[in-house]
């Protein structure tokens, strides 16, 4: 009796706890959502944690259609599409490059293979600003600064290290009596990369393009230094939104214009986020 | 058809040679056992011929073509990998159809030859399942039936049977031996397991540190090995090896306190490299109850032997005791109905005794 109600309030106490830490970091997505729906009247006066008395969608649409990022206003949306316009071929080449890096690293070495790879996972640990001279360099002679084409190229060569580790890691895992045997079989390269290893990648995949997915999304220092005025990534526009004033501070739009651009990646892990974390352990568990 | 040469073949991985020149010449239709410890490099040796590892030096004829450096695909070869290596994402049809698939076979000639092989190996009833729905055994008829279904001029099976249990180990390798018959296809075989090599083998080829100690028939093997390391691996228990000395052709043993001059039958060979000591080989069978043997009638011996352990094993009774102050293996009729003690009556039959010299462990007889 005793060992079961020490259990029950060691229970009670991890609950409360998690229950405290859910509560603090879910408060600031709170106050941004319910002051987002609130007209600035109501903001000026009201508490910051009371819910929108006369709920308005002014903010949303402000900030979406016509808020002022600079001397432009034309809200997110342009800004939107421009991040779109980056996002969805960086993360596919990205994706496509490591999955064919991660095939030959892990089942057809050569000789210097494996220095190769070690090089390639270095590449993980560099960090954006030590680029960020010579890149800009080597876009103004490619002709691509201030372009969406360069910042796919700046994004795919600095994800190619992750997403190649992720896949080497993955593939590893793979028999490599499978290829032998298709080798036998007479399949090419390719054919067993098709045929063999694409069929089992699924986890694999999910799980690079939603991390490449959210870090090139959420991507600023890039994008705020490889870009030019037309070609902005929303991460950029928020912030010129936020430090635009024309008149008084806007809070409701500044929350709105926040949450439309973190929405995609919270809705990535919203609806794939299992498939993330299961794809993380598959490797693990199948050994 | 399916003929296979191995002329002088090497393999080295850096400064470590694998395989020190390799020499064997297969005949068409033959069932060749490659056998050794581990890292012998009869794994090596296989890929070389499948070709999924070059050679160093040397060369390979398959049916007179020189394919040394021929691709795997153009070579004509099918194998049957330990793990199986079944296309996990595949069912059991398209396992078996891949290999047609990659090399252009019209859909109808592939749906046939997979119903042919599945009916052969009676997998028919499988075909839709997964290689995960299957059990060891199911497994194992699909991955022949993946090499079945090219017709290849020569099969490799690498330890195709060492990931089943006892009991569907042997049923497979019956299975395995039909198979042989009736397709007629040269097979190159890699095993550890010395009863496997017995049972299914033409030729067994026994390597050891990447060479080749002895190529022959069974029989040539069991009886007639080329040295020690061949006479210790073939045969469960092994040979049992006494140090001796020699006296006029007969070698002594101490056997419960007692010694026994045993008649050799090469007592010439050994008198002619001038040896006074020798190793002895002799297998558990030929020490045994007293029962007649009238074939060898000059070759028998009686003396008592003090038994440590008597393992009963159903048809037969192992027993061990010791010569020379080292343990010997003796094999017993159950029937003999003997038990662990001293002084236990015995009979030792020379006939096929073999001596080894004791320095090279090279066959002197």
């Amino acid at each position: 009796m005793v060992a079961n109600r020490s259990f029950n309030i060691g229970r009670l106490f991890i609950y409360a706890c998690l229950a405290a830490f859910a509560l603090f970091y879910l408060a600031p997505l709170y106050v941004m959502l319910t002051t987002s729906f609130k007209d600035i009247e109501e903001i000026r006066s009201g508490n910051l944690l009371a819910l929108p008395q006369d709920p308005t969608l002014y903010a949303w649409i402000k900030a979406w259609s016509s808020a002022c990022t600079g001397s432009e206003c034309q809200g997110l949306a342009p800004f939107f599409m421009n991040s779109v316009k980056i996002v969805v071929p960086a993360v596919i080449i990205s994706t496509v490059i490591g999955a064919l890096n991660g095939y030959v690293l892990s089942k057809w070495r050569f000789r210097g293979s494996d220095l190769m790879f070690g090089m390639l996972l270095f590449g993980c640990f560099i960090p954006f600003q030590v680029i960020l001279l010579p890149m800009a360099r080597l876009l103004a002679e490619l002709g691509l600064a201030n372009t969406v084409t360069g910042l796919v190229l700046v994004h795919v060569i600095y994800g190619v290290a992750f997403t190649t580790l992720f896949f080497r890691n993955f593939y590893v895992s793979v028999p490599t009596e499978l290829v032998k045997a298709a080798q036998l079989d007479g399949a090419s390269f390719f054919q067993i990369f098709r045929h063999i290893f694409l069929p089992v990648s699924l986890p694999i995949f999910t799980v690079t393009i939603i991390w490449q997915f959210t870090q090139i999304w959420n991507d600023f220092l890039f994008g705020v230094v490889y870009s030019g005025p037309g070609t902005q990534p929303i991460t950029v526009a928020l912030n010129n939104l936020v430090n635009t004033s024309m008149g008084g501070k806007e809070y409701n739009v500044d929350m709105a214009a926040a949450v439309i651009a973190a929405l995609p990646t919270l809705l990535v892990y919203i609806f794939a986020g299992k498939y993330f974390v299961r794809g993380l352990t598959a490797g693990a568990v199948k050994g | 058809m399916g003929s296979l040469l191995i002329d002088n073949v090497t393999k080295s991985f850096g400064e470590t040679n694998i395989l020190k020149g390799i020499n064997i010449d297969i005949q068409d239709g033959e069932f060749l056992i490659l056998v050794g410890p581990s890292g012998c490099g009869k794994s090596t040796l296989m890929n070389i011929i499948a070709g999924l590892e070059d050679a160093t030096s040397g060369t390979l004829e398959l049916a007179g073509k020189d394919v040394t450096l021929a691709s795997p695909k153009d070579r004509d070869i099918a194998m049957v990998f330990q793990s199986y290596a079944l296309y996990p994402t595949m069912n059991v049809a398209r396992n078996i159809s891949f290999g047609l698939e990659m090399r252009k076979v019209p859909k109808e000639e592939r749906d046939r030859i997979v119903d042919e092989v599945a009916k052969l190996l009676q997998i028919d009833h499988l075909l839709d399942r997964k290689p995960s729905q299957l059990s060891g055994g199911q497994r194992q008829r699909v991955a022949m039936g993946r090499a079945l279904a090219r017709s290849p001029r020569v099969f490799l099976f690498d330890e195709p049977l060492s990931n089943l249990d006892a009991k569907l180990r042997v049923e497979m390798r019956t299975e395995i031996k039909k198979l042989h018959k009736r397709l007629g296809t040269t097979i190159v075989y890699v095993t550890h397991d010395q009863i496997e090599a017995m049972t299914l083998a033409d030729r067994i080829a026994v390597m050891k540190d990447g060479i080749v100690q002895q190529l022959g028939t069974p029989d040539e093997i069991y009886n007639n090995p080329a040295n020690m390391f061949v006479a210790g691996f073939m045969g469960s228990p092994p040979m049992n090896f006494i140090e001796v000395e020699v006296e006029d052709g007969q070698a002594i043993v101490e056997s419960a306190g007692e010694t026994h001059p045993l008649k050799l039958p090469c007592a010439e060979a050994i008198a002619a490299k001038g040896l006074n000591r020798v190793v002895l080989g002799i297998r558990p069978e030929m020490i045994t109850e007293p029962k007649p043997a009238p074939e060898d009638q000059d070759w028998l011996h009686s003396m008592s032997l003090d038994f440590d352990v008597v393992e009963p094993m159903g048809a037969d009774t192992m027993a061990i005791g010791q010569w020379n102050g080292v343990d010997i293996h003796s094999r017993l009729s159950p029937k003999a109905g003997m038990t662990a003690g001293k002084g236990t009556e015995i009979q030792v039959n020379t006939a096929k005794a073999v001596a080894f010299d004791i320095q090279t462990g090279e066959r002197i007889c």
